[in-house]
């Protein structure tokens, strides 16, 4: 696998998963501090 | 008053399952295949934020404070003439809902054949032509229809309850797919393929309308499905990082399932990825995908899990859609059991041509395609006239807000999306325009330009009067 193709599937994988992944813990911490 | 969900998971789980569909599983690998790989990935992402996340923002804000229907939400946001821009809308998801539950059938029964060993026996091109448009696919359209029906009977606790089982177990059996498919040898050849960028490709605009119209058809924005379970949210309920959590969870499925199909694809039949690619939905699922399953080790398993996998997507987002049309019923006065059924009958009566007919299928899915971008122009244009401000300010931004949506998003909703909508019904339709008048222009044909202006022309006639009858009786009723 070509180093460009590794990276961009890095930086895709990382916004769409890390992103998804990062507003449900944010969502998580959020509903936590509601009464 | 109204159930509501029990909790944000439930909602969001309900939603998600709302928003994966078989679009995800079949269309998306497909759609990045065939338009440059990488560099669709990044049209894609850009129009999640530009086209999908902003209209989320709008159904979510209007099921939140109208608690109504796509009809009567219409007439809340938009004015009092504009209920059949809501009927635009409800009959798009019917229209869809009467054909999404054959493919829902398709689904189900593919599942049972690969459980009972049916499927790895014969020969897929023959099963798949034996069964396709048979008094099989009637029955098995019967059955989803039965299935999701069932659900919504109990309201949005039923719909909460399924979703809470089947959509982990959804993402679950995906991953499995997608780790096994990256596992097989030679899949690396699927990850370079999509994942290598061609930055030249940007210049070509048939990369960025087709990444448009993937988030328009499989993020479900726009649909007004979002609109109708937010009616059941929590008062104090967020509607920003719902929206956001719904787009990047909808589309972080679709890179697993692009994933899980591309590299099965590379690793065990790489001469054949164009014509596997090229096969259309229902030929890339149910005549090639059992081919190279039968190839794999331990094979017929995997297999099984791809089919439920592919069967809960379905029946999770078909029950979004009944709920849509049963709610708009609702709100007209009848009780939840009886427009139920109404519903269903419906669904299974106008449902059976595409049983029985790939054509008429095809056909629905061309016409009531199209007609979901009208329905997301309609949405932009209800949130203009309510005021896109008032509407972030008042609704979006409101307490119990998660994540602050700046003045972008007004921006987004006044001005990109309509442009957005105009410009991909012009092109979907110009792309059709082939061939001399008489066979665009055609009525009859299967995707003509013709067939989707007759059959929205008869649509739009009929909803503006039976608004009109309805507005007039109301009229009557008060000054009684």
């Amino acid at each position: 696998m070509s180093a460009t193709a590794l990276l961009f599937m890095f930086l895709v994988c990382g916004v769409v998963w890390g992103g998804f992944a990062g507003l449900l813990l944010r969502a998580v911490r959020r509903e936590g501090r509601k009464p | 008053m109204s159930q509501t969900f029990s909790s944000r998971w439930g909602l969001i789980l309900a939603t998600l399952g709302m928003a994966v569909g078989t679009g995800n599983i079949w269309r998306f690998p497909r759609i990045v295949a065939t338009n440059g790989g990488g560099s669709f990935l990044v049209a894609w992402l850009v129009f999640l934020l530009a086209w999908s996340i902003p209209l989320m923002i709008v159904e979510f804000a209007f099921g939140k404070r109208g608690r109504l229907g796509t009809v009567r939400t219409f007439r809340l946001f938009a004015g009092e003439r504009a209920g059949w821009m809501g009927g635009w809308v409800a009959l798009c998801a019917a229209a869809i809902a009467f054909y999404y539950s054959v493919v829902a059938g398709w689904c189900l029964r593919y599942f049972f054949a690969s459980l009972v060993g049916e499927l790895g026996q014969a020969d897929p091109e023959a099963f798949w032509e034996s069964y396709a448009g048979s008094g099989s696919s009637f029955f098995t359209h019967a059955l989803a229809l039965v299935l999701a029906g069932s659900v919504v009977w109990f309201g949005v606790r039923g719909i909460e309850r399924v979703a809470t089982v089947l959509i982990p177990l959804l993402v679950g059996m995906v991953v499995i797919l997608a780790v096994r498919a990256v596992t097989l040898p030679g899949a690396v050849a699927g990850l370079e393929f999509l994942f290598r960028p061609d930055w030249s490709a940007l210049g070509d605009v048939n990369i960025w309308l087709q990444a448009l119209t993937q988030n328009a058809w499989d993020t479900g924005a726009g649909w007004g499905l979002i609109l109708t379970y937010a009616i059941y949210m929590r008062a104090r309920e967020d509607v920003p990082l719902n929206a956001f959590l719904i787009g990047f969870g909808n589309n972080a499925m679709s890179l697993l399932a692009g994933i899980m199909v591309l590299c099965t694809v590379f690793a065990l039949n790489p001469g054949a990825k164009d014509e596997i690619v090229g096969a259309g939905n229902e030929g890339l699922t149910f005549i090639w995908m059992p081919q190279l399953f039968a190839q794999m080790p331990a094979g017929g398993l995997f297999m099984v899990l791809f089919f439920l996998a592919l069967s809960f997507a379905a029946l999770t987002s078909l029950i979004a859609m009944i709920e849509l049309i049963t709610r708009v019923l609702l709100d007209a006065g009848f009780t939840r059991r009886k427009a139920l059924v109404m519903v269903c009958f419906a669904t299974l009566w106008f449902g059976a041509p595409s049983a029985l007919s790939l054509d008429f299928l095809h056909n629905q899915d061309w016409v009531w395609g199209i007609g979901l971008m009208v329905s997301g122009l309609f949405f932009a244009v209800a949130a203009r006239r309510f005021g896109v401000e008032k509407l972030r300010t008042e609704v979006v931004n409101a307490e119990g807000c998660d994540l602050h949506i700046g003045r972008w998003w007004n921006f987004m909703i006044s001005v990109v999306v309509p442009l957005e909508a105009v410009l991909l019904m012009v092109w979907w339709l110009w792309e059709a325009k082939v061939g001399p008048p008489d066979k665009w222009l055609d009525p009859f044909g299967v995707e003509t330009v013709g067939t989707v202006l007759v059959q929205f022309f008869i649509a739009l006639v009929g909803l503006i009067l039976l608004d009109r009858w309805l507005l007039a009786r109301r009229v009557e009723a008060r000054s009684r």
